[in-house]
């Protein structure tokens, strides 16, 4: 039992994209950074740092060298300030693959920077609320668990998923929320607070994905995205001005993808639309295009590829005509369009609560802040409910007959023209979609209620870290 | 009475009674000495390091100081008081602030606001980018409608105080047989330091004129390209051996970072503090904003007329005495009531 009324609890929700933290009880997180980072191998870039080491009064930067010696001597760098300066060798590094943890050091100095280096608190004196993947597997609930209490002694700690925040963030108990996040996308049905899991359907198309899918289709057409740090204006004659290549030959593939990744996003949020109707060369050919102006001051027209990229999410099949993206092509055939998940969602839950999940349909996630984003998948669902015969025949290719059986098809069927009950509800505020999951734990963490659900740190000691099973469903 | 504002540096504190008009009657520097009676020597404390309150048994004697002798506060008659808080304060701080307040000094009402949104309310606006150049650190903090960007903002632990520390570095090089203390190399920072016009001219200040000074113990110390390098450093932090880009870069990627609709009002109005004095800042500053990107190119703003001269270096205090001059009236701040009831963790609900 912790009664923790006077300290407030930090909630932490490490993204495939970024890492949002922040106090319990706001309305916004403080700490929000890209969840990679910078690793610098080797002797000679010890050396080398060494003395900027001393002089450097940031002290993310030292902490986590003690504590690399074990890894070959490496120095990390952690922060949004650290990643956006140009180091010889470094490699961006992502402690998330596939929506799993992987590399649980990169993890651990991604937390120190923000409980530190961002927020400036003393892990030891307040209690945690981690968000986690709905899928989350047992070990890995037990490895964070571990990591908190070994490492920075939380008094108290709570593990929720991460459309249970989304829920309570609006205020719902039963909903249906499709998470559009960098890495994936997660439709995760939840009734009365607790995801069900078998209905669980998640793709590796996210934010991300499409930002590649932007670049390479950019590069295709001969635009080259200069990262900021690889040129320079010069001042030729008084007023005028020329950009130089700067030459860096030190710097690592996947930092200048970095920095590429980091405009092309840029542009993807402010140009992009969803097209209101499935996109075809043919149609969007001569759409009038729209200018953006790249850092370097070139100046980009971007037409048809405003409205294609975001509907690879809706029909991936999509991604094979953009040239570069090939290699995506095997993949294809088993990812379908986010109407499509809905539905096989849905339609793996139980038949009673089919219709209030249909009236619920929650969107978040940074993805979803795209325009136009809701109108198009409201006007999708209906469609495919609508045709009874489409219906079926999409249906039947999708259902896994263990499951299912012709009774239930055919009472699903029944209720299909429920066309008007269709609602996709989203936040209007676009701050308030990218960082619902944060929200909702910052609305749960400062509940009085909840204050008896915490899993305390003599509850740790005495039962275990499998205890969290038990503790946070 | 007139509520008091304080505004607590690395360097300087600065207090005074709310009356936006003038500059603050008090500017006394933070730094305190512990006599110690056995004779040795005095100890120097710094209660304010990097602009948090570190060391709160110096804060509490210097508070003390400041309102009862310097602005005449009589005990058992404490009237209202507004302090500012740099970027990024931890709650923790804020909260122990205003538990000394009402419980040490008994004080009737207490409000905090940040430092960024009280410089831009000096110089009549409310939206807008502060860079806030100060001795112990630099914050750059982009401001729509009055509230702060915490995503964007940024702070650097890089101020004045390093850039004092270069200087005696170089200077210590360059002459080697002097012997210099800090408040000597901080009054030879102050007279001398320039900024060079852009990179190209800073290199050419190899062959610059050397000039001559006289400290006050009669030796004479040369000092040539070393006062550029202060004002480079700035620019160029890999001077002072920090992997950062230089502070005009660092904006610009900072309003960047906010959402497009509102870069004009941020690049119209970026506010600079201290620092205007350094000579050469800010044409230096206009160069460095022209290489930048055209789209996104900040603009120094100038103060309103009627304010003081040097703004620029109190104008978190003027800010202050504005918002004091509509906070306390409207009875939005933290009452001795309010704190009585719920405890130090009001001062998060009432003051932004």
């Amino acid at each position: 039992m912790y009664g923790g009324d006077e300290v407030s609890a930090i909630v932490v929700d490490l993204g495939s994209h970024t890492c949002k933290a922040g106090y319990a009880g706001e309305d916004a997180p403080k700490a929000v950074f890209p969840s990679v980072v910078g690793a610098v191998d080797g002797v000679e870039a010890m050396d080398v740092d060494a003395d900027s080491a001393k002089n450097n009064s940031n002290s993310e930067d030292s902490k986590t060298n003690e504590s690399d010696k074990e890894k070959g001597k490496r120095k990390l760098y952690v922060g949004s300030q650290a990643l956006n300066y140009r180091r010889d060798h470094m490699e961006i590094l992502s402690p998330i693959k596939d929506g799993i943890v992987s590399d649980w050091d990169l993890v651990d100095n991604i937390w120190e920077h923000a409980f530190r280096g961002c927020l400036m608190i003393d892990p030891k004196e307040h209690p945690m609320l981690l968000a986690e993947p709905p899928l989350n597997t047992q070990q890995q609930r037990e490895k964070a668990a571990e990591l908190m209490f070994e490492k920075y002694k939380v008094p108290a700690l709570f593990m929720a998923k991460n459309p249970v925040l989304t829920s309570f963030a609006t205020g719902r108990a039963t909903s249906l929320v499709v998470d559009c996040g960098g890495g994936s996308t997660t439709i995760s049905p939840v009734h009365e607070g607790y995801v069900l899991q078998k209905a669980v359907v998640s793709a590796p198309i996210g934010g991300e994905f499409l930002t590649d899918c932007l670049l390479k289709s950019l590069e295709s057409k001969g635009i080259k995205i200069r990262p900021r740090y690889s040129f320079k204006r010069k001042e030729v004659r008084p007023g005028e001005f020329q950009v130089e290549d700067v030459g860096v030959p030190d710097t690592t593939e996947s930092y200048k993808l970095f920095c590429q990744r980091m405009i092309v996003g840029d542009i993807k949020d402010s140009i992009c639309r969803v097209p209101d109707t499935p996109y075809d060369d043919k149609s969007y050919a001569n759409i009038p295009t729209t200018s953006y102006e790249l850092p370097d001051g070139q100046t980009l027209e971007i037409g048809a590829d405003r409205f294609k990229i975001p509907d690879v999410m809706f029909n991936p099949s999509i991604v094979q005509t953009i040239p570069g993206m090939e290699k995506y092509g095997d993949m294809i055939p088993t990812v379908r369009g986010l109407p499509h998940m809905v539905m096989e969602s849905i339609n793996k839950c139980d038949v009673d609560i089919r219709r209030e999940l249909y009236s619920s349909i929650l969107l978040a996630g940074g993805t979803s802040s795209m325009q136009q984003l809701k109108e198009r998948l409201e006007k999708d669902l209906i469609e495919v409910l609508c045709s009874p015969s489409l219906f079926c025949a999409r249906l039947l290719t999708f259902l896994d007959f263990e499951n299912g059986s012709s009774s239930a098809l055919f009472r699903s069927f029944q209720e299909s023209p429920h066309s008007a009950r269709v609602k996709v509800l989203a936040s209007g505020n676009t701050t308030e979609r990218r960082f619902s999951v944060w929200i909702g734990g910052s609305i749960l963490a400062s509940l009085g209620s909840f204050q008896q659900m915490w899993f305390s740190k003599s509850e740790y000691e005495e039962h275990g870290a499998s205890y969290i099973q038990r503790k946070c469903p | 009475m007139e509520t008091l504002v304080v505004d607590a540096g690395s360097k300087l504190l600065k207090a005074g009674a709310a009356v936006p008009d003038q500059s603050p009657a008090m500017i006394i520097p933070s730094q305190m000495k512990r006599m110690v009676d056995d004779g040795s020597d005095d100890v120097t404390l710094d209660p304010i390091e990097r602009g948090f309150i570190r060391d709160w048994d110096a804060m509490e004697d210097l508070l003390r100081y400041v309102a009862y002798t310097g602005l005449g506060w009589e005990e058992g008659n404490e009237g209202n008081i507004l302090f500012t808080d740099p970027l990024s304060t931890p709650k923790a701080i804020r909260e122990q602030l205003v538990q000394m307040m009402f419980e040490t000094f008994n004080v009737s009402g207490f409000y905090a606001s940040e430092q960024a949104v009280l410089s831009l309310y000096a110089v009549g606006r409310i939206s807008g980018c502060t860079l806030d150049i100060g001795h112990g650190k630099i914050d750059i903090a982009p401001v729509l409608e009055g509230a702060v960007q915490h995503i964007a903002s940024k702070r650097f632990e890089l101020g004045g105080t390093d850039l004092t520390k270069l200087l005696a570095q170089e200077l210590g090089k360059s002459n080697p047989s002097m012997k210099l203390s800090m408040s000597d190399v901080e009054k030879l920072k102050e007279q001398h330091a320039k900024c060079a016009e852009d990179e190209i001219a800073y290199e050419k200040t190899q062959n610059c004129e050397i000039e001559q000074h006289t400290l006050p113990d009669g030796q004479v110390i040369r000092i040539g390209r070393e006062r550029y390098s202060v004002g480079e450093a700035l620019f160029q932090p890999s001077i002072l051996g920090l992997e950062e880009h230089g502070i005009v870069e660092q904006l610009v990627r900072i309003i960047s970072t906010v959402s497009s609709e509102n870069h004009r009002q941020l690049l119209e109005n970026t506010v600079c503090g201290v620092l205007s004095s350094l000579v050469g800042f800010e044409t230096r500053f206009q160069k460095e904003a022209s290489l930048c990107s055209s789209a996104i190119r900040p603009t120094l703003v100038k103060p309103p007329e009627y304010m003081q001269e040097n703004v620029g270096l109190y104008s978190a205090w003027v800010g202050g005495a504005i918002l004091a001059k509509v906070v306390f009236p409207q009875n939005q701040h933290v009452t001795k009531a309010d704190y009585d009831e719920t405890g130090p963790l009001v001062v998060h609900r009432k003051c932004f």
